[in-house]
């Protein structure tokens, strides 16, 4: 299946009630904020989701004697926090922080993720290119320990464009790191429009391949095929990327593949109210 | 004192476990020793700085106290951001070993000299910097960042340097003094320059009718003032000499601290490398002469009325 046919096939897919529910939620919040990378973050509930509800082991109890045998989990894209915030709110992990001053002065929700501010986030993200890199050191780590714990790294399709990603998915081949699995966001749309228009990354699959990485590809709201790719342990001495195909916006359709709610700020609650409706219908 | 630094990492290494070593690219010989006995807290990686600093952050995040070396502007400038982001934000126990600072490379042109690695780590919160004048305080501190949490940048000197520092140092990132207490002329130093500040001083010291002394900087984001405040107050001129471009580094740091202070900076003399690319090539020693920071050049300094 080609790319398009792909990115067709994420579109064509009905949200679950959760995955509704979730989005209600991120619409609600951003409505109080006036701002947010609401098209990036519908892009990765799914993935989100799936990882922290059925995949990763002890992701979010900070307090338990087992955090330090927890798969980490790292939002390179940091900008597509709100994604991560509402499922960790869902989860019951953010333990009293509240969510709904996103972005006000005193809030511990930023426009991209801050672990000094919510101690359940691994690692502190926004300048995109980062996550790998960290992502590899973790990963060296846990060799090192002779810890079984894994690590996730999400990455935008468009923060692809960072040579530092592939710096690292260099030496993460070097290193035989089968506890790293890299799952890249294929929304194709980055801030300035089609990410195949601004700097074509095709073929990406043959990419990762080359680098070295056990590669698949799902579709990126299919909480199913997520699961079973997710699931599945890498083979021995291989990191894994898995290529998520995704929609901009996935669910809100004024905001599907639309570079226009890739970031916005001065959001009037009209607008959210049209995005919000335009969900449930 | 690269030499002497690598050693001392290994020599860590041996007895802490959380201690690894990590470069970029360095040359086959590079702590072969190190590489042998103790593969797992050795890693040579590629040519990929900003991969480097990201990756030693993972490493320290799980607890390991990474010693990273590669040329100090790989570290500066490519990786600034994952210096400041990926390490300073989340003020992880990272030791940045920065080879070649101010003209040490100066043979091979303005891509490879480190004259404004000061001014660009001192922006940077939480990041300690260090600037040794010998073998012996670069070990000394070396041993002391065990047990200091927070990150580090070392600015290695050129190597060979004579030896001026004690051989054990309770508190290595203390200013360290030199000469008159209440010398009339005070040299404000960091890094290898305080040899050229000691042979200055012993020039002046039979020459010239004024009493002369010395404060030598091993660290520049902790001044100590209160160690040598008696004897800024009672110099009537202090001399600022560093292997920096004029801004940012201990100039601006020293005026800075005086001016929240309060106190009298009509006294100071600034002497460093222009704010410039420097095309010439020649030797570390060749730009420290051109540029009056050789002994030479600071007697001179000294002795303008």
């Amino acid at each position: 299946m080609n790319f398009l046919a792909r990115h067709s096939e994420a579109l064509k897919v009905e949200l679950s009630p959760d995955s509704v529910r979730l989005r209600k939620r991120l619409l609600e919040i951003t409505q109080i904020a006036g701002r947010g990378h609401i098209g990036p973050a519908l892009s990765i509930i799914e993935i989100v989701d799936v990882l922290y509800r059925h995949v990763m082991v002890n992701p979010g109890e900070t307090h338990s004697k087992e955090w330090s045998k927890r798969d980490r989990f790292l939002l390179s894209k940091g900008h597509g926090c709100l994604g991560l915030y509402v499922v960790l709110e869902d989860l019951g992990l953010l333990h009293g922080l509240d969510l709904l001053n996103f972005c006000s002065y005193e809030s511990s929700f930023g426009g991209h993720p801050e672990s000094s501010t919510v101690p359940v986030i691994e690692f502190s993200t926004g300048s995109l290119g980062h996550g790998m890199p960290v992502a590899v050191g973790l990963a060296v780590a846990a060799k090192l320990k002779k810890e079984s714990w894994r690590v996730f790294v999400v990455v935008g399709d468009g923060e692809l464009n960072e040579g530092s990603n592939w710096e690292a998915a260099a030496h993460a081949y070097k290193h035989n790191l089968d506890n790293l699995v890299v799952i890249v966001d294929y929304n194709n749309m980055q801030a300035s429009g089609e990410a195949s228009d601004v700097l074509e990354m095709h073929p990406l699959k043959d990419k990762w391949e080359a680098f070295g990485f056990e590669t698949s590809e799902v579709n990126g709201h299919d909480r199913e095929e997520l699961a079973r790719a997710l699931n599945e342990r890498n083979s021995n001495n291989s990191p894994r990327c898995i290529i998520a195909y995704t929609v901009k916006g996935k669910g809100v359709k004024k905001a599907e593949n639309s570079s226009v709610w890739h970031h916005k700020a001065k959001i009037s609650a009209e607008e959210i109210d049209a995005l919000t409706l335009d969900l449930t219908t | 004192m690269r030499q002497t630094a690598l050693q001392t990492v290994f020599e860590l290494a041996k007895q802490d476990s959380r201690v690894v070593f990590i470069g970029s690219d360095l040359g086959a010989g590079t702590l072969k020793e190190m590489r042998e006995e103790l593969p797992n807290q050795f890693f040579m990686e590629g040519i990929s700085e900003q991969y480097l600093v990201g990756f030693v952050a993972g490493l320290a995040k799980e607890g390991f106290i990474p010693f990273v070396n590669t040329i100090a502007n790989f570290f500066t400038r490519r990786a600034f951001e994952q210096i400041a982001m990926d390490v300073a934000l989340h003020n992880l126990p990272v030791r940045l070993l920065a080879s070649g600072g101010g003209m040490v490379y100066a043979p091979l042109g303005p891509t490879h000299t480190a004259v404004d690695d000061f001014a660009l780590m001192t922006s940077v919160p939480k990041l300690r910097v260090f600037s040794p004048g010998d073998a012996n305080e670069m070990r000394e501190l070396l041993v002391h960042s065990l047990n200091d949490p927070h990150p580090w940048y070392i600015r290695f000197g050129k190597g060979g340097e004579p030896i001026f520092s004690p051989n054990k140092q309770p508190e290595p990132n203390k200013p360290k003094l030199f000469g008159d207490p209440e010398a009339e002329i005070l040299f404000l130093t960091t890094g290898i320059l305080i040899h050229e500040v000691l042979e200055a001083m012993k020039e002046l010291n039979k020459s010239s009718k004024n009493t002369v002394g010395a404060i030598h900087f091993s660290e520049l984001t902790n001044m100590e003032f209160e160690v040598w405040a008696e004897r800024y107050q009672s110099a009537q001129k202090v001399i600022v000499a560093e292997e920096h471009i004029p801004q940012g580094g201990l100039f601006s740091i020293v005026l800075r601290l005086l001016h929240t202070k309060n106190l009298d900076t009509r006294k100071l003399a600034q002497l460093s490398l222009p704010f410039a690319y420097l095309h010439n090539y020649g030797s570390q020693r060749d730009h420290l002469r051109v540029h009056g920071l050789d002994a030479i050049g600071l007697i001179n300094q000294a002795r303008v009325e």
